[in-house]
């Protein structure tokens, strides 16, 4: 396995709710906490969370899915996400194409976030993408 | 013959309606149907509001994926479950989905 930082690029491209696609990117993400205990000394693992195209609707604010489904939101993942300071990219282009406001966007502030979701443009993410060592798409 | 049917997929493929003889078609927008309602993809309408019909927003849906209510296409209706049983009993003998 690669000693030092393995930069893992999870590049999310499906809408929420309807299959659990989405939600596993996140979640995949997140569990790179987990993994670090199985690591040698000198291994890290950073991901990155990327939506592009259809992906970028998982990260509008204010779902209600638990209120109407009792379902834990894609939202709630996402602050998560946030949370523990892991890096998630927006596609400027994706949400201008979708009439998505960047004030639409899911932010973490209310549970103590310092991190936020940054949008940035299609040539942005594929030099973020060019410097991870690992593409999952979902 | 009076038809509702259910989208709840974004990307459609809306070739099966030519073969519907429907005096009247109403659209169901469920699922990640609902963003036919509320987003402008390049600025346009989606396809599915460009057909003849009744167009239909499942509100529980649409609140679900984080859409607000003022967002909603003027051509289509809000509904909740409740009005989606009465849309189904008593305003269309048919239904089918449109994946």
């Amino acid at each position: 396995m690669k000693t030092g930082d393995v930069k893992l690029a999870f590049i999310v491209t499906k809408l929420p709710y309807k299959s659990e696609t989405s939600r596993l990117a996140i979640t995949h993400a997140l569990s790179y906490q987990t993994v670090e205990v199985l690591l040698e000394d000198n291994q890290t693992i950073t991901p990155s969370l990327i939506f592009v195209d259809e992906g970028v609707l998982n990260c509008i604010k204010n779902h209600k899915s638990m209120e109407h489904y009792e379902l834990t939101s894609v939202e709630t993942h996402l602050k998560n996400a946030l949370l523990v300071e892991m890096d998630i990219y927006v596609c400027k282009e994706s949400i201008e194409k979708f009439g998505v406001l960047p004030e639409r966007i899911v932010n973490a502030e209310d549970i103590g976030a310092e991190k936020s979701i940054k949008i940035v443009s299609k040539d942005e993410i594929k030099e973020i993408i060019k410097r991870a060592d690992h593409l999952l798409y979902f | 013959m009076k038809v509702a049917v259910f989208v709840s997929e974004y990307r459609c493929n809306l070739n099966p309606l030519e073969y519907i003889p429907a005096e009247k078609l109403g659209f169901i927008l469920v699922g990640n149907g609902v963003y036919h309602a509320v987003l402008k993809e390049n600025y346009q309408d989606s396809p599915i509001l460009q057909q003849k019909g009744d167009f239909y927003v499942l509100l529980e849906d649409l609140e679900t994926r984080g859409c607000e209510t003022d967002c909603i296409n003027p051509k289509v209706k809000p509904v909740t479950y409740d009005d989606l049983v009465d849309l189904i009993f008593y305003e269309y003998e048919k239904l089918m989905w449109l994946q």
